[in-house]
């Protein structure tokens, strides 16, 4: 089945499934896959810290990067996913043109990402990350495949 | 040019209201006076004054209440929104947004510029919402043009232009100053047309404006969190200067970025349901 997932979402998925997410600009896109179980999510949140805004985090822990990555995990971990085999990639994390530091949200939620993959010994596989274009990724949970379309090219992560 | 003045024009039910824009004291019984023979337009107002959007407690049954309720000018505003729904919610191919996607842009931009407002406390904007609803209507007229110069204009983003510098370069206008040369014929307020016409460029102006200024930054913000960001991605030249004038803060952006989503949906909803048809 195909799933589409908003900003501010995550949704799982199993063998046959196709999670697409549309629009990556600054906002971060996760991709994490379990290849033995053949099952994996793609996550798409807005900010990097929750803080900023507690209750919309309670509402929906998607919608940040330090609450919506360890939901993930979770749940990846709840139908059966194990952390040493998880392959991660990341895409999105992009920022306008200039040097203005308070509108990089994008480097922000790439950072706060890193620090927690790193606190918890998880590695980065593969990454598109930064820049000003905008992305979309088709996540195929048969093979774990991640295809990143970007200025009208595509291309495997 | 010509497929500019061929450009629909605003629908006729909105022509009356929007001459009561440019008078900044407009009172209850003269919008009541105009609605009096228009009874959809009426509907339509106590629709949007009862959504969900403004989350009031008791049931608004009259023009009057809603003008108190929800201030004259605003009122105007949101029945305009409404008005403009039809003709805003077709596709942009040139721009790669599908249908709907420039109309979730503009009530994006209409909602984050409102709150910046609010958050910012600044006051003598109580046009923003127009502004800020109106500031990409030039892409509608572009679109055709700019789906067969796209190769040229990419390639001058790849050699670092902001995108509006590189519709610029190819066709000799861009999306923002097209914008402005629609909206002159829909006798607006000057200072909307302007923050149209500079919203990539608000420190180009001869005196700079917190109407422009709040249109610029919204925008930019809309687009990061990828409401309505097509073919150009996030090709624009962020002001500083525009921040600065502002005195926005780090904490603002993001409080008001987390709540974007939620206001675009019940004020869609709200101004759907409300629609002219």
């Amino acid at each position: 089945m195909r799933s589409i997932i908003e900003v501010g979402d995550m949704k799982l998925g199993r063998e046959g499934d196709l999670l697409v997410t549309h629009a990556l600009g600054s906002c971060l896109g996760l991709m994490v896959y379990d290849p033995v179980a053949k099952i994996g999510g793609l996550l798409h949140a807005m900010l990097p810290l929750s803080k900023v805004n507690p209750r919309k985090a309670g509402e929906n822990p998607f919608m940040f990067v330090d609450t919506g990555v360890p939901e993930m995990f979770k749940a990846l971990y709840e139908i059966g996913g194990q952390k040493m085999r998880m392959i991660v990639k990341s895409a999105g994390c992009g920022n306008p043109m200039g040097k203005n530091d308070m509108f990089k949200i994008g480097e922000r939620n790439y950072a706060v990402l890193k620090k927690l993959l790193s606190k918890n010994n998880v590695q980065l596989d593969s990454e598109d990350v930064g820049g000003t274009a905008s992305r979309t990724v088709h996540f195929n949970l048969a093979t774990g495949q991640v295809i990143i379309s970007k200025n009208g090219q595509r291309w495997e992560l | 040019m010509a497929k500019v003045e061929s450009f629909p024009g605003m629908p006729q039910a909105a022509g009356k209201l929007l001459s009561l824009l440019n008078n900044p004291k407009v009172s209850v019984n003269e919008i009541e006076e105009l609605l009096r023979y228009d009874p959809g337009l009426t509907a339509n107002v106590l629709k949007l004054a009862n959504s969900a959007y403004f989350g009031l407690s008791s049931k608004i049954g009259s023009v009057k209440q809603a003008v108190i309720l929800l201030g004259s000018r605003k009122l105007i505003q949101l029945v305009l929104a409404s008005c403009v729904h039809g003709v805003m919610e077709k596709p942009v191919p040139g721009y790669d947004l599908p249908p709907g996607e420039l109309w979730r842009h503009s009530v994006a931009v209409a909602v984050t510029a409102e709150a910046l407002v609010r958050e910012l406390k600044i006051s003598g904007v109580d046009i923003i919402f127009t502004a800020a609803l109106l500031h990409d209507v030039g892409k509608l007229a572009l679109g055709e043009f700019i789906k067969d110069e796209m190769e040229k204009i990419q390639e001058a983003v790849a050699d670092g232009l902001s995108f509006e510098m590189a519709e610029q370069n190819v066709l000799g206008t861009h999306h923002a100053e097209v914008g402005e040369l629609i909206l002159k014929n829909w006798f607006l307020p000057s200072e909307i047309l302007n923050a149209v016409k500079s919203h990539h460029t608000p420190d180009a102006v001869e005196a700079p404006h917190n109407l422009t200024d709040i249109v610029h930054v919204a925008d930019v913000l809309s687009l990061m969190i990828g409401i309505g960001m097509g073919s150009e991605g996030l090709q624009y030249q962020l002001s500083d200067a525009a921040i600065d004038r502002l005195g926005l803060e780090s904490f603002q952006l993001e409080m008001i970025a987390s709540q974007t989503l939620q206001w675009v949906s019940e004020l869609s909803d709200a101004l759907q349901e409300a629609g002219v048809k």
